[in-house]
């Protein structure tokens, strides 16, 4: 990684106790990583990740959060005008902060590969699904056209696509969209990669081709031990799939905690407001509870906490100092001054 | 159930493609045999999948698209048999608005002057009240009313998409057709756009044919609602009928799809599997029959028609509708969140309230509200 430090991304907050609540060996680490357009202000700011193999992190957050700017630093798949930092980017105990352009092309698609949300422009639509899925192990792996082929064939049995033979001649637009997701899925998997980043891969699908491809990521993950890395911007698909889960706002995680913590005892305030704004049942044709205002743009980010002008909370101290993340119950993170609430309104 | 405000009987839509020089002509039937009506303040949702046709039924209310058969009346009015001109005046009384806020609205043409057309068009207002008309309506869907000379560029995705709103609101319509108004939104926005469409609804009376896949936002509004499968309706009902009770196995297999927000909540499973099927298909079966985990020999013989099933107005296209298990509904009620949950989402309601007074008693200090005054009791 080339050594960048404009002034913008070199100001970021000394963050206190950054360290890995949970295993002591993930299979990505990812610790304070910023990523902006040249000189630019951080459109990510200081964000830390660890995937752990086997387990599902979901990444949650509206658009403009950075979910997505995020899954691509880490697969490093930035546009050249981007620029990227981190204190620390481990891939399997290999420092990948200094990787050649070289050894990232052999990682990419290898050990880290990527799904996208819309399968129809991330395939090849003149290469036929077969094509493009063994020309991935022709190159990774060195197979032969003839052995790759079973090795194709063998992957979409896994991820059960109906027909495997005649599908692998199928070109993209001769399969329906839920197909088409199990292709890129398949693909993705092909190399059995260490690491899954899936950018909103159900979002443009079906409730019904969705539920089925969730199941499929899930069961995926415990067979082969993927650590996976889910965005998405729906909280009930977080509830459904997710070991642990972040929530971002506006370049930040705000809050990280299990699964069963975050919904259990959501603390962050933004956390809070996404929750309340989901329609329920119990409140049918009540207004539903919204969030005034509008997320910062990136040049204009408010000196303290980035959600204080949206929050009914925000205090002067808010507006002035941003929260680092503290541990406020045991492997629950929270970047809020006034975490756990009760306590400090009390 | 007098005069309802709109009647669909038995429509219909046919697509042919191919069948050029060589190719045989393939007919896609998208839309078959649909009924349904809607009264006065209604709110009636077609669900499905995509393809299942709900977009073209509700182009077809307005005469967007052609039905091929069928009838349908607004108000005692067959659309069917409309000239133009008789055509523009119901366009007046039933408006659209679509999925997509980037798409509906000229880049080119400031927003006053797409929200000032229709009115001019309809001459609703003597032209010097147009301004003042525009100003209202932005006002009415949560806008600054001074924003009339700004571009849709200059809005963000909720903002543009009450401008549609207000676009359509010009003509004072009786019903609007919403073709998935809030897909494209995010969870906080959407919310207001929700809220919006709620808060129209009982002001000002209008009523919707409301299409969406996302079944948490059609069980917060809808009154009615008709279940789309394969371009046929399979059930129709009272919205929380439906929900709670579903007599068909595609409604229940979309209820057991529907990812719920409280994590480990109980829930029907039942069999998600398969896919929609082509719209070149024809039938001589139920169109559900392949991915149906009640199946039954029956099923095979003949297409079952949308029939009476159990409590009075709920409709069912399915021969076992009577026997179906009882469905376990999706219970994601404020009983299902734990102690801590309630007490912040409390404190949360709490103080946007506080902010919000706050806010309308001294509008220049509420930035400068602090924490400390507020106090959850």
């Amino acid at each position: 990684m080339k050594a960048m430090q404009p002034p913008e991304l070199a100001r970021s907050p000394a963050e206190p106790a950054r360290q890995n609540a949970t295993q002591s060996d993930p299979m990505l680490a990812v610790a304070n990583l910023r990523v902006g357009v040249g000189d630019g202000p951080a459109i990510v700011d200081g964000v830390d990740l660890a995937l752990n193999s086997g387990r599902i992190l979901c990444l949650v957050g509206e658009s403009g959060s950075g979910k997505s700017l995020t899954a691509l630093s880490l697969m490093r798949l930035l546009s050249p005008v981007m620029r990227l930092a981190a204190d620390r980017f481990v891939l399997d105990g290999e420092d990948l902060a200094q990787a050649s352009e070289k050894r990232l092309n052999a990682i990419r698609g290898n050990r880290m590969a990527m799904v996208f949300q819309e399968p129809m422009t991330a395939l090849n639509p003149v290469m036929t699904v077969g094509d493009q899925i063994t020309e991935t192990l022709r190159v990774h792996q060195g197979l032969r056209q003839e052995a790759a082929r079973e090795v194709a064939l063998a992957m979409f049995r896994q991820v059960q696509i109906p027909a495997p033979e005649a599908r692998l001649r199928a070109y993209p637009h001769q399969l329906s969209g839920g197909m088409r997701q199990r292709v890129m899925i398949a693909m993705a998997l092909i190399c059995k990669p260490a690491i899954l980043i899936a950018d909103e891969p159900t979002t443009a699908l079906d409730v019904t081709i969705q539920s089925q491809i969730l199941r499929l990521i899930d069961d995926l993950r415990a067979q082969l031990g993927t650590a996976v890395l889910f965005i998405t911007h729906n909280l009930a698909v977080v509830a459904e799939i997710a070991d642990e889960v972040a929530v971002m706002y506006a370049g930040r995680i705000v809050e990280r905690a299990s699964r069963t913590a975050l919904f259990g005892d959501p603390m962050h305030p933004y956390t809070l407001a996404l929750f309340a704004a989901m329609p329920r049942a119990d409140e049918r044709g009540r207004p539903l509870a919204t969030i005034e205002g509008q997320v910062p743009a990136p040049g204009a980010m408010p000196k303290g906490c980035r959600f204080a002008p949206r929050c009914p909370f925000a205090a002067a101290r808010c507006r002035e100092d941003y929260p680092p993340l503290r541990e406020i119950a045991p492997a629950h993170w929270v970047s809020c001054w006034h975490a756990p609430l009760e306590e400090h309104l009390s | 159930m007098s005069n309802p405000l709109l009647s669909v009987e038995q429509v219909s839509k046919t697509y042919v493609s191919g069948g050029g020089l060589f190719g045989q002509a393939k007919s896609a039937r998208v839309v078959s045999d649909i009924n349904f009506s809607l009264n006065r303040g209604d709110v009636f949702a077609l669900v499905g999948e995509s393809g299942s046709g709900k977009t073209t039924i509700g182009r077809m209310l307005l005469r967007l698209i052609e039905p091929d058969a069928g009838r349908i009346h607004f108000d005692g009015i067959d659309v069917r048999a409309l000239d133009a001109g008789a055509l523009r005046r119901l366009r007046r009384r039933v408006q659209i608005i679509f999925q997509d806020p980037f798409g509906s609205l000229d880049p080119r043409v400031r927003i006053g002057a797409a929200i000032a057309e229709p009115i001019l068009l309809h001459r609703l207002r003597p032209r010097a009240q147009v301004a003042d008309r525009v100003a209202e309506l932005l006002t009415l869907v949560g806008l600054d009313g001074r924003h009339a000379a700004r571009y849709p560029h200059e809005f963000s995705g909720g903002q543009r998409q009450r401008i549609a709103i207000a676009r359509a609101l010009a003509v004072e319509p009786e019903l609007i057709v919403c073709d998935e108004p809030v897909s494209a939104l995010d969870l906080s926005i959407q919310a207001q756009v929700v809220n919006l469409l709620g808060e129209l609804r009982a002001r000002l009376g209008v009523s919707y044919v409301f299409i969406s896949h996302d079944m948490a936002v059609v069980r917060h509004l809808a009154t009615h609602i008709g279940v789309l499968y394969a371009g046929r309706l399979v059930e129709t009902g009272p919205s929380e009928t439906v929900f709670t009770d579903p007599r068909h196995p595609y409604t229940r297999m979309l209820l057991a799809a529907t990812p719920s927000p409280v994590p480990d909540v109980v829930r029907q499973r039942e069999a998600i599997a398969g896919e929609p099927p082509s719209p070149f298909s024809t039938w001589s079966q139920c169109r559900f029959a392949s991915r149906c985990a009640h199946r039954m020999e029956l099923c095979m013989a003949g297409e079952p028609v949308l029939a009476q099933a159990a409590p009075a107005p709920r409709l069912s296209a399915c021969l076992r509708a009577a026997d179906l298990p009882t469905f376990a509904a999706v219970d994601d009620g404020e009983e299902r969140m734990t102690a801590a949950y309630r007490t912040r989402l409390g404190l949360l309601r709490h103080a946007r309230a506080a902010a919000d007074a706050e806010a309308c008693a001294s509008p220049r200090q509420a930035a400068a509200s602090d924490v400390s005054a507020l106090s959850p009791h």
